[in-house]
This record gives C-alpha cells, structure tokens and sequence, in this order.
C-alpha cells in the first residue's frame, strides 16, 4: 500500500467516526477538509483564469484594455473598508446584470416556451389510437400548475385541479426518493470499495 | 450616488446583454465577448474576497481562543495547498494533485456517504403513511427503489416498465411545471433587477 | 446497514442489466460517430460525488476514445478540474493516446455561464492556455475546433444543475447538442430536459453506468456495486415497511384505547 492511500484510509476512518458521535478527530479532518477545500479552488482559480485570461493578456500581450476588469475586480476588496465598501457594490452590479440580462432568452425559451411546446402533443395518433400517455402528462401539468396558482383560491374546480396537482408532486417526490436513496447508498459504496480494495485488500 | 451607481451600471450590463441576443452587428457581438471574458475575471476575484473574510475570521477567533487547534488546522491546509502548487505545479504526480486525490476528495466523498446513514434514518423514523398524499410518495418511491435494481427484472419484467412510465410521464409532468414555473420566476426577477425594482444583491456591505 | 453493505460488496455477483433507453441512446451516438468527430467533456461535479460520477466518466471517456473521437476536456467546477484531468489522462493512456495529438484538457472557468456562452463565440478566447499551460492555438487537436459549429456533442458530467446551464445557453443559443452523465439523485430534475429533446440522453447512476459498462463490453465500478446497491434498497424497504407497521399498530392501539 502506497503512502497516499494509508492517508487517505486514515482520514476516510476519520470521518466516519461521526456515525458513533461528534468527537475531536472528525472534527480535526473536518477543519483539514475546509482548509484543502478553499486553498485549492484559490490555486485553480488563480491559474486558469486570474493569470491565463487577465495577467497574461494585461502583462504579456499588452492588452490595456483588461485594466479595466482589473480596477473592478480590485473594487470587491472595498468591502473591507467601512468608508468605501459601497464600491464593492459596482462589479457585483455588473456581473448581477450581465447574469439578468442572458437569463432572460435562456429562461423564456428553454425553460418556458420549449417545455410548454413539447407538452402540446396530439391526444390522438395518426390512426386514431388514443395517446394516454400526451393526456397523463397535459393533465399533470395544469394540475401543478393549478397547485402553484396562489392568486387565486384553491375552491371549486381550482380546488380539485390543486388536490390532482398535489397528488402528482408527491409522484415526483417520491421517484425523486427513490432515485437519491440510490445515489446516497452508491457514494456509500464507492468509500466501501476503496476501503475493502485498496486501503485493507480484502478484496483484489 | 453609492446606490445609483451600482443600478447604473446593472441597467446598461443588463440591457446591453439582453440586447445583443437579437444583433448580428459586429460591434454588439465584440461587446458581447468583452462583457463575458470581464464577468469571468470579476468572477474569480470574489473567491479572493471570501478567503480573506475566512482568513479574517480565523484569525479574529484563534486570538480570542474559540476553537483555536480547529481553526489553525483549517488555516494550515488553505496555505498548504498554494505552498504545495508553487513547488511542484499542478500536473500529473505533482504534490498539489497528489494532495487533492489523497486527503480532499477522499474525505469528502466520506463526509458526502455519510448522508446514506442519513437517509436510512430517515425512511425508518419518518416515512409514513399518514395520508394519501403521503402514501402516494411511499407507494411511488418503492416502485422507484425497487425498480432500478438489476433483481427488479428477475422478480417480473413489469418492474421497471412501470417504474420507468411513472418517471416519464407523471413524474416528469410534474417537474415541468415546476420548470416552466421557475423560468417565469427567473424572467421576471431578471427584469425586475435590471430595471432596479429588485435591489437585494445591494445589501450586505 | 454498515455489515449488509460490506458482504454484499465482497460477495458480488455480476449481473446482465437491460440497458434503459436514454443509456442505449448515448451508446448508440458514440458508437456510430465518425472518426474525428469532437466530443466535448465537461467535468461538472464535485469530489463527493466521485464514488458515482467515476464509473460512469471513465465508461464514457473509454468509449468514445475507442471510438477515436476527438475529445477535449474541460471543467466547471473547482473540483472536477484535478478529477477529469485525472480521468481523461487514465483513459486515454489504456489506448495509448497522446495529449495534445488525441486528447486535451483545457482546465477550469469559474463563472460557468460566462463560459458556456463564450465557448459559442471562441473557444481559444474562453481557455487561451490547457490546463497545463500551453497556448491552446498552437495544440494541434484544437485546430479547426472554434466553437459549438465544431462540436458535435457536449458531454457534461455533473452532479447538480450544471446540465441545465448547458441546456439553457449552450442548446438554447447555439443549437448545441448536448448530453449528460448524472448522479442518481439529480435524473428526475432532467427527466423534461429529456422528454423535450433538449437533453440528448443521459446516463444515470451507478446502475446506469453498470448498463453502459455492459453495452461497451468492459465490467467496471458500476458492475461491481450492483449486489450491494440491491441489498442497500432492500435493506431501506424493509426498514420502511417495518416502521409503518409500528406506526399502524401504534394507532390501532390509540383508537382502542
């Protein structure tokens, strides 16, 4: 067994101390954990885009025009400034309404327009055959709809269509359920196998 | 002028990106391009901005004696990893990767398996059926768990089928609602933010 | 929970999945590209949902190398940059790829819509450098890939929201295919992406890998955790059925009493 991988039984055995209780050694691998964690994604960050994609064009090729993303970049430190800390407020404005404004399209037509189309199937195929599955789904979806509809109250026929919504959403909790029992119990799985193969050997 | 500026500059990013989307002038896509290589630079000077708060409160806590060995731990493993990087690189069998494979992700693919616990608690104390509402949920997530385990198809054919048309069309009915209904929410909250009614993203200084 | 786990695991009985249909799709595009076509992998998960997202990237990667595609490499998440660096370079070194010849790594960008749209307009303007410092105009598997016209399929691997990202502004804006590989827990938030067509296919879980992984002919990480993944679900059911029997028998005997 190399030494990377007594290290990193070690602190996997570490973490799961936790399931007896909270005790001073999860909690030492857990501070480690914070630490590695934000000192890494600072190198990632700084190499793959503070230095390819500002230092370089600003430094090597000469691009004065990246003095600009620079100063608003330096701006977010003004936060630590009681005096000037209202700075900080222009480049989170500017990437705030850069987001806003290429979520609009993106959010209008694949999140709204295309779901709606794709929902408006023919009930009926090309010989006729009733397509059940189109009306499940066209039913579903004004039924839900109908649930998240609060400016209006859930009486009479909105009331029902708002029940039928609610009986749908506990169908997509319960496949979503499902589906993440599987997904915990899989990252379960994987830390057993590297336990059993790697870091004991019980297993080849 | 410490609000105006900022909802200035949020109206003419906003409305210069939203606008190019219907241009093909030259000059709106270089301005498009520019915006989206600042945004990305910015982006990654907030990082900075959060480890020096984290630094900050670190620091503020070890010398008041709160959890001191914790937080040098945690203040040990941030310098570490860019000392680690500045020796070796970030290649292949450097001491940054090897660090990262070898006691990060590790201990966080543990500290994420711990949820399986979790979940087994949870569907033991909690899961009940109460109603029908709640017993919708328990029906479907057994069809769903048992379903998607190669044995399912042993036990009968029809397992997964139906667990399959339950996830396709009910199921799926159901989320795209909630789509369709988070992407009139996004638009909106977009537009308000760009015009200035929505000023939240101001606070917090 | 701990012991069911564990000797399922050591006993591991291989089992024959019947691919499901999105995973018979994704396979059938790979298999049938052309030589050279450009798949475009983006790493867009997190360490923690490495025991999952690894089965499922390395069966993916494996595939579409065999089927000499073209294939570049990038991250939008911190953590899938070291991850599918790793990744890409283990799978491409089974066939004996060259970096920069065969396969490439462009690294990360931290602001993934900025990125995304970026990569629509250029490509080298989004990474001018691969993750390993070379100027990406000059690796000769980038010549001739721009943008999105380029590309002819966006792999994202992720465990969260990434995908709908790619879908909103990559698919949305540029037309741009795109594909995923998925941790369970995130296939039920995609199931409209995928009904809709906006989502190619998509390859799901650890079972989902053990299906693609017997489709492509090589038993992986994905085959080996089926027994124990069964005696997990089994072991949740039953703790469930057990606890409503509890329940309904403790309110029989309250309506009694």
């Amino acid at each position: 067994m190399d030494f990377g991988t007594l290290i990193a039984g070690i602190l996997t055995l570490a973490i799961y101390t936790f399931l007896y209780k909270d005790n001073p050694i999860y909690r030492i691998a857990e501070s480690w954990l914070i630490g590695l964690s934000i000192g890494y994604t600072l190198v990632i960050f700084w190499q793959t885009t503070l230095v390819d994609n500002l230092f370089n064009p600003l430094f090597g090729d000469g691009k004065l025009v990246m003095i600009l993303p620079l100063i608003l970049g330096l701006l977010m430190f003004s936060r630590f400034s009681k005096k000037i800390s209202w700075m900080s407020r222009i480049p989170i404005a500017f990437m705030i309404g850069a987001g806003a404004g290429v979520a609009i399209p993106a959010m209008l037509y694949a999140r709204t327009l295309k779901q709606v189309s794709a929902s408006v199937v023919p009930l009926l195929g090309e010989k006729g055959a009733f397509n059940f599955e189109a009306l499940v789904v066209v039913v579903g979806l004004l039924s839900t709809l109908a649930y998240f509809y609060f400016s209006r109250e859930h009486k009479g026929i909105m009331g029902k269509a708002a029940r039928l919504g609610t009986y749908f959403l506990m169908i997509f909790f319960g496949t979503t359920f499902g589906y993440t029992v599987m997904s915990r119990m899989s990252t379960f799985i994987g830390r057993i196998d590297f336990l059993l193969t790697d870091f004991l050997h019980v297993i080849k | 002028m410490q609000t105006r500026i900022p909802l200035l500059v949020c109206l003419i990013s906003g409305v210069i990106m939203f606008a190019q989307y219907f241009s093909s002038l030259p000059i709106a896509k270089s301005i498009y391009e520019n915006i989206l290589e600042w945004w990305q630079i910015i982006f990654a000077f907030t990082l900075f901005v959060g480890v020096a708060a984290f630094i900050k409160t670190n620091l503020k806590s070890i010398s008041q004696k709160k959890e001191t060995p914790y937080r040098t731990i945690s203040l040990i493993g941030l310098f570490l990893m860019p000392i680690l990087a500045l020796i070796g690189g970030t290649k292949i069998d450097s001491p940054f990767l090897w660090a990262f494979e070898n006691m990060q992700a590790p201990m966080q693919a543990t500290v994420f398996s711990l949820l399986a616990f979790f979940v087994a608690s949870a569907s033991y104390r909690g899961f009940r059926a109460r109603s029908i509402s709640a017993s919708i949920l328990l029906v479907t997530a057994l069809i769903v768990l048992i379903g998607r385990v190669p044995i399912a198809e042993l036990i009968s054919e029809s397992f997964p089928k139906i667990g399959f048309w339950i996830q396709n069309y009910p199921s799926m009915s159901a989320r795209r609602a909630i789509l369709i209904g988070i992407g009139l929410g996004s638009m909106t909250t977009a537009l308000r933010v760009i015009l200035g009614i929505e000023r939240t993203y101001l606070r917090g200084n | 929970m701990f012991l069911i786990v564990v000797v399922s695991y050591i006993l591991s009985i291989p089992f024959d999945t019947q691919p499901s249909p999105e995973v018979q799709k994704a396979f059938d595009y790979i298999e049938n590209l052309p030589e050279s076509s450009v798949i475009l992998f983006s790493f867009d998960h997190e360490a923690s949902s490495l025991p999952e997202i690894k089965p499922i990237t390395l069966a993916l990667l494996r595939h579409a190398f065999r089927s000499k595609a073209k294939v570049v490499g990038l991250s939008l998440f911190a953590e899938g940059t070291a991850i599918g660096y790793r990744m890409m370079t283990k799978a491409a070194d089974e066939f004996g790829l060259k970096y920069g010849r065969d396969y490439v790594f462009l690294g990360f960008k931290p602001q993934h819509i900025s990125a995304i749209l970026g990569i629509g307009e250029s490509i080298t303007r989004v990474f001018p450098e691969d993750y390993l410092g070379n100027k990406t105009d000059t690796i000769p598997i980038m010549r001739g890939i721009n943008n999105y016209d380029d590309i002819d399929m966006v792999i994202t691997i992720a465990d969260g929201d990434r995908p709908a990202q790619w879908i909103e502004y990559g698919g949305a804006r540029y037309n741009q295919q795109i594909m995923a590989g998925l941790t369970a827990a995130m296939i039920t938030s995609y199931d409209p992406y995928l009904a809709s067509g906006q989502l190619y296919a998509v390859v799901g879980g650890l079972k989902g890998a053990a299906e693609y992984e017997n489709l492509y002919g090589k038993r992986g990480g994905g085959n080996r955790g089926m027994l124990a993944q069964t005696s997990a679900h089994f072991y949740v059911i039953a703790l469930i059925i057990i606890g409503n029997i509890i329940y309904f028998r403790g309110r029989k005997q309250q309506g009694r009493g």
